[in-house]
């Protein structure tokens, strides 16, 4: 069936409540209105409004409500309408849901999902991604997919694991992504990087809507000689350590590329765990391409400053591949 | 300071008190202990001193009951059109005072010696007699007052094991409160949730958890119910207690809470979640939002606010505005009470009402209960803040010393009954100390485990497909 990113979206959340009566839907504008995308369009209709909840513009009742719900054993999908909110959430997310299996063996089987992420225009509150936010919280499970086949196996995934899921999707792939998706029981797995390309001389490791973008400046260098791998994490906590040593290693040589800003964003870990791990086989530095610090600027001009691109990405490449 | 619906801001005088009185009652057709607050009467507009003007009848229900709102008591009709849909809640709007006394007194900030320092000004009077329990047999009723001696006796020890330097951190009083956290724990039903606040380790207690769980959460000991991982009050009981361990920032169970009712409710059931803030954290903005989520939603949540005048050194009137912090529920829709937290058949009487309302679908309720953190914030707090005198007012007021004359009063108990009932408490807490303190020390490598659940758990939901049932 051929589906966008957010009709994968929804066609997990249907084929979910279809499946288990425990799972249900929580969030602003996800009812009648069926969502600020669309994800959960229809789904009132099939599951009614206990099921499908158009909660107060609160997002730490939000947060709170799935948290004691899924301490009856239910399994909330909250929406959040741009994963900017989820800061007015933060204390319960950090404090709450992820310190609750550690502190009194309390699982939190609950889900966080919603858009992230820019290019397009947007704006400073529309456009952000808030995973390091997360990742730096022992307890969370941060997830963001790049294909549609993805965004429908990965969520299934989430909404059945026993701990809190933060599920970037990212707004940018929304429609602009349309592939074949499996129906009924595909599951992607959570912690697991994919091989969205293979390559030999150099690997891009890198996730959610930057992992279209290496793959066009893949198909561009690949008509120069050179042959890229894209690795597509998926899962950003946890962390996919032996997928990216072992794409380090047939490669030996790595280029780190995220949206999410510089200082503090996931590059530098990576960049750590790699050279902790794989030092030996690497050849050449360990690059990074990231957006800039600043916050996400609205004009156009701008944003295209502010974001990584094709151009910057395929002439640091080239450096790279020149070790 | 006074509570707002008090005469004026000046101490009360007994003949002013008694003239107060007896207007009161004329208008209301009853003694003024059960008229309702209504809405605050703004400082200007009162009288400059005397006694409170005479008003005509109130909108209230004199009876204070809820009104019933089709079968079942719930409070929204079912649309057979589709299940699960839902007409708006409908608002209700009432208030019930159950005190036999209002409180009247004046808190000002004073110079006092070059340092800024709180004067307390009010008639150190005693309390009245307790209220008559409602829905309380003799048996209950003591098992209540036993309830309240192990929780002070437990807060004694683990002082004690504090100033012997096995406690790790500090601890936190409840002094002065155990009426209202047992009083209103022993109204829940075992079907029933609850989530308590860091000085509630009464209700701890009543819910069945051993006090040894407590003194090993305090001593940081490998068996606590955290197994170390986190200290106090912090824990809880998915299982078969069904308690929700609270973190320390304080509102954030309030919509938790809701979504337990929210959960139960997926299940087909009504439960009541209860939960406790006090006069601090009821600043916070995620009460607001939690409370507002459980009103739309008509959830079962049972708000207790323990008013107890100080947020560790903040005095009420720095938190807030208002005196009677039950007339927020009214911004909410929902209904609210007034106790005398240091009453603790007022405390069970609002809690098992609002018990009953969650139980049959009628939504969430707010009780303040006023009372007075009678230490510090914390054993490390002396609480040189407070004035001399108002903790002079509160000490005739202490929960146990109240009920112990209440059930001697009564015959249900005599000296010689409640002494044994002492000593039986006193052994039994020692029992527990020495059970708590023959844990170990939690193993190293412990701490490494159970960040994630990797199926040690199952969560699922245990009514799904069973039908609706009642607690």
């Amino acid at each position: 069936m051929q589906l966008t990113y957010v009709e994968a979206i929804r066609l997990a959340l249907e084929e979910e409540m279809r499946r288990d009566p425990a799972v249900f839907l929580l969030g602003e504008d996800i009812g009648v209105y069926g969502g600020a995308f669309k994800a959960t369009a229809g789904l009132i209709d099939e599951f009614g409004p206990v099921r499908v909840m158009d909660t107060p513009l609160a997002e730490s009742a939000l947060v709170g409500a799935a948290i004691g719900a899924a301490y009856t054993g239910m399994r909330p999908v909250a929406e959040f309408q741009f994963m900017d909110f989820i800061a007015c959430a933060y204390n319960q997310i950090v404090n709450f849901a992820a310190k609750s299996h550690y502190r009194w063996q309390a699982p939190v089987p609950i889900v966080l999902r919603g858009p992230a992420g820019g290019g397009v225009h947007g704006g400073p509150f529309h456009s952000q991604n808030p995973e390091m936010h997360f990742v730096h919280t022992p307890g969370l499970k941060v997830v963001e997919p790049a294909t549609a086949v993805d965004a429908k196996g990965l969520l299934k995934s989430a909404i059945r694991d026993n701990n809190p899921v933060i599920f970037l999707e990212h707004k940018f792939l929304y429609r602009r992504v349309k592939e074949e998706v499996p129906e009924g029981e595909h599951l992607a797995p959570l912690g697991k990087a994919r091989v969205a390309r293979p390559g030999r001389d150099l690997s891009v490791i890198t996730y959610g809507a930057m992992v279209p973008l290496a793959l066009e400046v893949a198909d561009r260098l690949a008509g120069e000689g050179l042959e890229l791998e894209v690795l597509d994490l998926r899962t950003l906590l946890p962390l996919d350590v032996e997928g990216m040593l072992a794409s380090a290693r047939r490669t030996s040589k790595v280029l780190i590329l995220h949206e999410d800003t510089r200082t503090g964003g996931l590059a530098g870990e990576i960049t750590a765990l790699l050279q902790e791990h794989a030092y030996e086989d690497l050849d050449g530095p360990i690059l990074r391409l990231t957006a800039a610090d600043t916050p996400v600027p609205f004009s156009p001009p701008l944003e295209e400053a502010f974001l990584p691109s094709a151009a910057r990405l395929a002439e640091m490449v080239k450096q790279l591949a020149r070790y | 300071m006074a509570d707002n619906d008090a005469p004026n801001t000046t101490p009360a005088k007994p003949a002013a008190e008694a003239a107060e009185k007896s207007v009161a009652e004329k208008a209301n057709g009853g003694p003024a202990s059960s008229e309702s607050p209504a809405q605050p009467v703004p400082a200007a507009s009162r009288p400059a001193g005397g006694a409170r003007p005479q008003r005509g009848p109130r909108r209230e229900r004199p009876d204070h009951r809820p009104r019933r709102r089709g079968p079942g008591g719930g409070a929204t009709e079912p649309n057979p059109a589709r299940p699960g849909a839902r007409s708006t809640p409908r608002v209700t709007e009432w208030f019930q005072d159950l005190r036999q006394e209002r409180l009247r007194f004046e808190l000002e900030e004073i110079w006092d010696e070059g340092k800024l320092a709180y004067r307390w000004t009010g008639a150190i009077t005693p309390p009245p007699p307790l209220v008559e329990p409602r829905g309380l047999s003799r048996e209950q009723c003591i098992e209540i007052f036993r309830w309240m001696l192990l929780n002070r006796a437990l807060e004694q020890q683990l002082e004690n094991l504090y100033k012997q330097s096995r406690v790790v951190g500090g601890v936190y009083f409840g002094l002065g409160q155990e009426g209202c956290s047992v009083a209103s724990a022993y109204a829940l039903g075992p079907n029933d949730w609850m989530a308590p606040m860091i000085r509630n380790q009464g209700s701890l207690l009543v819910r069945g958890f051993p006090a040894r769980d407590i003194m090993m959460q305090y001593m940081a000991r490998a068996d606590s119910p955290t197994g170390g991982k986190d200290g106090t009050s912090h824990f809880g009981d998915l299982e078969s207690r069904h308690v929700v361990a609270p973190i320390s920032m304080l509102g954030d169970l309030i919509p938790v809470m809701a979504g337990v009712c929210l959960g139960e409710r997926l299940q087909g059931r009504e439960i009541a979640a209860m939960t406790w803030i006090g006069d601090g954290g009821q600043s916070t903005g995620v009460f607001h939002e939690g409370l507002n989520l459980a009103a739309v939603q008509n959830l079962g949540l049972v708000l207790i606010v323990e008013n107890n005048l100080w947020a560790y050194s903040t005095p009420l009137q720095k938190q807030t505005r208002i005196r009677d912090l039950a007339i927020r529920a009214r911004a909410y829709g929902i209904p609210a009470m007034i106790v005398d937290g240091t009453d603790p058949f007022q405390v069970y009487q609002a809690a098992h009402q609002a018990i009953e309302r969650a139980h049959a679908g009628g939504g969430p309720t707010l009780i303040e209960a006023k009372l007075m953190r009678m230490k510090g914030h914390a054993i490390h707090d002396p609480a040189a803040y407070v004035p001399a005198a108002m903790l002079e007012f509160w000490r005739l007021r202490d929960p146990i010393a109240r009920l112990e004359i209440w059930l001697k009063r009564k015959s249900w108990l005599d000296e010689a009954a409640i002494e044994e009932m002492r000593r039986a408490v006193e052994s039994e807490i020692l029992a527990e100390r020495d059970a708590a303190e023959a844990s170990p020390m939690p193993p190293p490598e412990r701490a490494f485990e159970g960040v994630y659940c990797d199926g040690c758990h199952d969560p699922r939901p245990r009514f799904l497909g069973r039908g609706r049932r009642r607690p």
